[in-house]
């Protein structure tokens, strides 16, 4: 799973959440996309869930891109726990995703294969995504 | 390529009130620029530029105040999840004048069996006359085995066109794709690593049931 190898800070304040992704918007690498149509944190098992749908779908012959890196530790205090004492401990590893960024690229498959492997993929993610391709995106 | 004809007006105000009742208007905010003029701030139609765009490096004609311009698309930006365009770039052009612009790389054909065939350049600078600029350029990988690569001076350009970008820019990688048993490899130990669990096959819960029964009588 994808997680930071050092970081300056343990602990970090959330991630902004409004606006709209200012990079990364359009396909880079590959013919197919998944671009995010709402902003939501995704973490890493969501991520490497995605990637394994995709890739048991596809089998071989494709590759796939990961454009998303989840690079913020979010916290969490222990159950049954009073307030106070400090932030909680990092328990989880997200990334920020905000709308109209491509998260997921794909190629080396025929559209009608990539189209199910990426509809498989926006199952495992938490937010409204949808395909692209770059025909439709120039 | 033929011109496109747009008529334009011209901008007198500025900022992000006038740009967003611009687009209301269904206009798009444009500026025009180039051979060190001033730049022109002008309004064009959204529609009919929408249309004309959907031609990489379209030749438009942009008549404004009486005069008409030659231009080419330099920068589009568009709203990343509805795609309406925003803020369009144009470059004043000469006929005859070249031109460096960016066109996009097609790949055709089919590589051999086992090879996965990765486009590591999407789009290649190349100069040609304003009024001749290619649509694109294709690139065949027919036939081709794991281990080629076509560069881009391996690219057969259209005839007027040269290679602006570096010649050694490599644009198709072919490699041999990963076996099945790899995959299925790479996707167990990725599994097991983020704690996923398969259910088990219909035939083997059938056969589990069948035999729990035996084991109770059995047992008792």
């Amino acid at each position: 799973m994808l997680i930071p190898r050092r970081v300056k800070y343990r602990k970090q304040h959330h991630p902004k959440r409004r606006g709209m992704a200012k990079g990364g918007t359009q396909l880079a690498f590959g013919e197919y996309g998944i671009q995010a149509v709402e902003g939501h944190y995704v973490t890493n098992r969501q991520i490497e869930s995605a990637r394994i749908a995709m890739t048991r779908h596809i089998k071989r012959g494709g590759k796939v891109w990961i454009n998303i890196y989840p690079d913020r530790p979010l916290t969490k205090k222990p159950a049954e726990t009073r307030m106070g004492s400090g932030k909680g401990s990092p328990e989880w590893w997200v990334a920020n995703v905000k709308p109209g960024r491509v998260m997921f690229e794909l190629s080396g498959v025929p559209e009608d294969v990539a189209r199910e492997a990426m509809r498989r993929a926006i199952h495992k993610l938490p937010m409204k995504a949808r395909f692209i391709t770059r025909e439709g995106d120039q | 390529m033929a011109e496109i004809k747009l008529t334009a007006e011209a901008r007198t105000e500025f900022g992000k009130g006038a740009a967003r009742r611009i687009r209301r208007e269904n206009k798009v905010p444009a500026v025009l620029y180039g051979h060190g003029t001033d730049p022109l701030h002008v309004t064009l139609p959204g529609h009919d530029l929408m249309i004309a765009l959907r031609n990489s490096n379209a030749l438009l004609s942009i008549d404004l105040d009486s005069e008409s311009h030659l231009a080419i698309p330099k920068q589009v930006q568009r709203d990343p999840l509805k795609g309406f365009l925003e803020h369009v770039d144009l470059l004043l052009v000469k006929k005859g004048e070249k031109v460096v612009v960016e066109v996009p790389v097609t790949v055709t054909g089919e590589a051999a069996p086992g090879a996965l065939v990765v486009n590591e350049t999407t789009v290649l600078s190349v100069e040609a006359e304003a009024t001749h600029l290619p649509e694109g350029v294709e690139v065949s990988v027919e036939g081709l085995e794991a281990g080629a690569q076509i560069l881009a001076s391996d690219v057969a350009l259209p005839a007027g066109t040269t290679l602006a970008s570096d010649a050694e820019t490599l644009i198709v990688n072919v490699t041999a794709a990963p076996t099945a048993d790899q995959v299925e490899a790479e996707l167990a130990d990725a599994e097991a690593e983020a704690g996923i669990e398969h259910d088990a096959p219909e035939s083997d819960a059938a056969a589990d049931a069948d035999e729990a029964p035996a084991e109770s009588t059995e047992s008792e």
